[in-house]
């Protein structure tokens, strides 16, 4: 039987929220007092949560926001104690829910390197014997004894994660640290953090990126409203997590924009939860112009389940086009044999070409796409672990 | 292999010292940054540390030595200062730690350590102006001829409970800020009111005289008194310290031990708090 690394029985987590009253000094000396009811409300954060993580295990923790899954690290980081629970923690833990804390502006990145080591937990000289592999690591060796507040926000962070990837605890915890640097550097990021958890270290990762989660975690945990829903096979706890959240939302009605053009509808057009992957989807939006412009450009983003923006596109005629004033229907089609099995996003732009958004990210509709025929694909798809692409085109062949 | 066991029903209330130790290189860290930061982007830097004192001791000299007149078998400015060096250190310990933890809370919501380094820190940087305070006061000695009298060697002792006391004070203080953030308004009040009730500008037989023997008591509960009129015994000689003074040990043990079982008994939760 394999080691038990870290093992949670029946955790909660009671917050009191509403009136802060009762907390005050003033509360608390009539507290003393007098026995008035309390007006405050408890919140539970975490209710019940109880697994076990085995040694060498990476186990990603997902679930929307206010799900929990920050209170839970909280707790397991120590930062906070549980209302209710037992925990066991076998081995030296280490936590990183953010980069670069306790940097200070004033100091060099050499002394920012001592600092932010120490306070993640290393001796002194623990730093300096992996000083110069931090330094590489960070690739701002010229930089090293400048002030950090003269660094930029990119170097900032690539200090600060260079210190934190240099940490060497048995379990390590991360919360979305992930989410910084350039595109070449988080791949940096990634491919250490790989590493790590391919040195047999037990590794708690917490993101909103499925696509990270997948790559690195063999476990997931799913959380919801405080609790546990899901814990077992990673790919099983993305299509879960997926699954939980997805009310498909096919229309978005509102008013967004500035004084000229606003935003104040958008459908799919389907009929039932789904499309076909031979069918071709519509996607209306409607926009009111307040007073005339050029070159308005109207698009979307079309984003995956992974959170992955896979194809953009505009009405491409901006510059011949003119809306008139009032209201204006833009209608886009994307055909069928495009898209392959899978919930779809759409996220709607406006904006002036060259100039400004007026607009970003409005809509989040979303639709379901469901294979009915093999057109294009060698395999039947029947869950996302054999999703072969993103696309699922209808091209020529010939025999 | 380390174990660590956090079990929500079973809470210590007595303070983990062997952790402390463990985290020493933190503390240290902590205690270099504050310093190195302090000063930072300053024109005169470390002067200031030597300016603040100086311009208080400078106008409690005029108003009481000068306008009041106090007598004092040492020349006055000394006097003054002997008082004075032991009160900055209290009172710098006071109104830092008293904000050090919402100061710090970056790093409380985002990573554990001992609390009780970030109080523990700023006592040590203090350390650094009652040296700077420590060398006016030779430097006077020096300039007035007067030899330290055969108590010297207890000054140490007087140093040390003035140490205890300020972070026994800074400890309740950091703890009841994270809290209460009425502290925040309270703690100037604190000093400003300290230094009058505390004998920096006059000898505590002044109080202890003048007041009938429960308020005399009651002015003892301050420890600074105590402490004071001690250092000052040691430097100068002069009567040795009454009952009175014992009044003021014993405050300075029950604030420096009661502030690590309140610190101890909050600490899990700030994060919750600031």
């Amino acid at each position: 039987m394999k080691e038990v690394a870290i093992k949670l029985e029946r955790v909660a987590k009671k917050y009191t929220i509403g009136k802060e009253k009762d907390s005050s000094l003033r509360g608390t000396v009539s507290g003393l007092f007098s026995k008035n009811s309390s007006k405050s409300e408890d919140f539970w954060a975490l209710k019940n949560v109880s697994f076990e993580i085995e040694k060498g295990d990476v186990v990603g923790i997902i679930g929307r926001n206010g799900a929990g899954k920050s209170t839970l690290l909280k707790i397991l980081s120590q930062i906070t104690r549980p209302t209710e629970g037992k925990i066991e923690i076998n081995g030296r833990i280490a936590s990183l829910l953010e980069v670069g804390t306790g940097f200070h502006p004033e100091l060099t990145g050499r002394e920012n390197i001592f600092l932010n080591g120490t306070i993640l937990g290393m001796s002194r000289k623990e730093v300096a014997a992996k000083f110069d592999e931090i330094v590489a690591f960070s690739g701002i060796e010229k930089f090293i004894d400048t002030p950090v507040k003269h660094y930029s926000s990119g170097m900032y962070v690539r200090l600060a994660f260079a210190v934190a990837a240099h940490l060497e605890p048995e379990i390590l915890i991360i919360d979305e640290v992930l989410a910084v640097g350039d595109a070449e550097f988080q791949k940096k990021c990634l491919g250490k953090m790989k590493d790590v958890a391919g040195e047999g270290r037990t590794v708690l990762f917490v993101s909103h990126n499925m696509q990270a989660v997948n790559l690195l975690c063999n476990r997931g945990i799913v959380l919801s409203a405080g609790e546990v829903i899901f814990n077992g096979d990673c790919i099983e706890a993305i299509n879960k997590y997926n699954n939980l959240h997805q009310q498909l939302q096919n229309s978005w009605t509102g008013n967004e924009g500035d004084e000229d053009v606003r935003l104040i509808r958008t459908c799919i057009n389907n009929e039932t939860d789904y499309f076909f992957n031979d069918q071709d989807i519509d996607i209306e939006i409607e926009i009111n112009i307040l007073n005339e412009v050029k070159n308005l450009v109207v698009g979307f983003h079309l984003f995956n389940d992974f959170d992955e923006p896979i194809a953009y596109t505009v009405a491409g005629d901006y510059e011949k086009r003119s809306y008139s004033l009032g209201s204006n229907i833009i209608k886009f089609r994307i055909p069928g044999y495009t898209l392959t099995k899978g919930n779809y996003f759409v996220k709607i732009d406006l904006g002036i070409h060259d100039l400004r958004f007026i607009t970003k990210d409005i809509g989040n509709l979303s639709f379901n796409v469901i294979i009915r025929d093999n057109i294009g694909c060698v395999y039947p798809v029947s869950d996302v672990h054999s999703y072969t692409g993103i696309f699922r085109p209808n091209w020529e062949h010939k025999a | 292999m380390e174990k660590l066991i956090i079990d929500a029903s079973k809470r210590s209330i007595i303070p983990n010292i062997k952790e402390l130790i463990r985290y020493k290189d933190l503390f240290w860290t902590l205690s270099w940054r504050d310093f190195k930061v302090r000063y930072a982007q300053t024109t005169i830097g470390l002067l200031w540390a030597v300016l603040q004192p100086i311009v208080t001791i400078a106008i409690l000299a005029v108003v009481f030595g000068r306008f009041v007149g106090v007598k004092t078998e040492v020349p006055y400015l000394l006097y003054t200062v002997s008082g004075m060096s032991i009160w900055t250190y209290f009172s710098f310990v006071l109104s830092n730690s008293g904000n050090s933890i919402i100061a710090a809370q970056g790093m409380v919501k985002k990573i554990y350590f001992p609390r009780l380094i970030i109080p523990l820190s700023k006592a040590v940087v203090g350390l650094i102006d009652l040296a700077i305070v420590f060398v006016i006061l030779i430097a006077l000695m020096i300039y007035y001829k007067v030899t330290p009298s055969s108590n010297i060697w207890t000054a140490p002792f007087f140093v040390l409970l003035a140490m205890i006391a300020s972070l026994g004070a800074g400890i309740w203080l950091s703890a009841l800020t994270v809290r209460f953030r009425d502290f925040q308004h309270i703690i100037p009040f604190i000093v400003q009111i300290g230094l009058y009730i505390t004998p920096i500008a006059y000898p505590a037989e002044f109080a202890a005289k003048s007041l009938p023997s429960w308020a005399a008591q009651l002015y003892y509960l301050n420890p600074m008194a105590g402490i004071i009129q001690g250092f000052r015994w040691s430097l100068f000689g002069g009567t040795a310290p009454d009952s009175y003074f014992w009044t003021s040990v014993i405050m300075v043990f029950v604030i420096f031990i009661s502030s690590l079982f309140y610190f101890r008994k909050v600490e899990d939760e700030m994060a919750d708090y600031v």
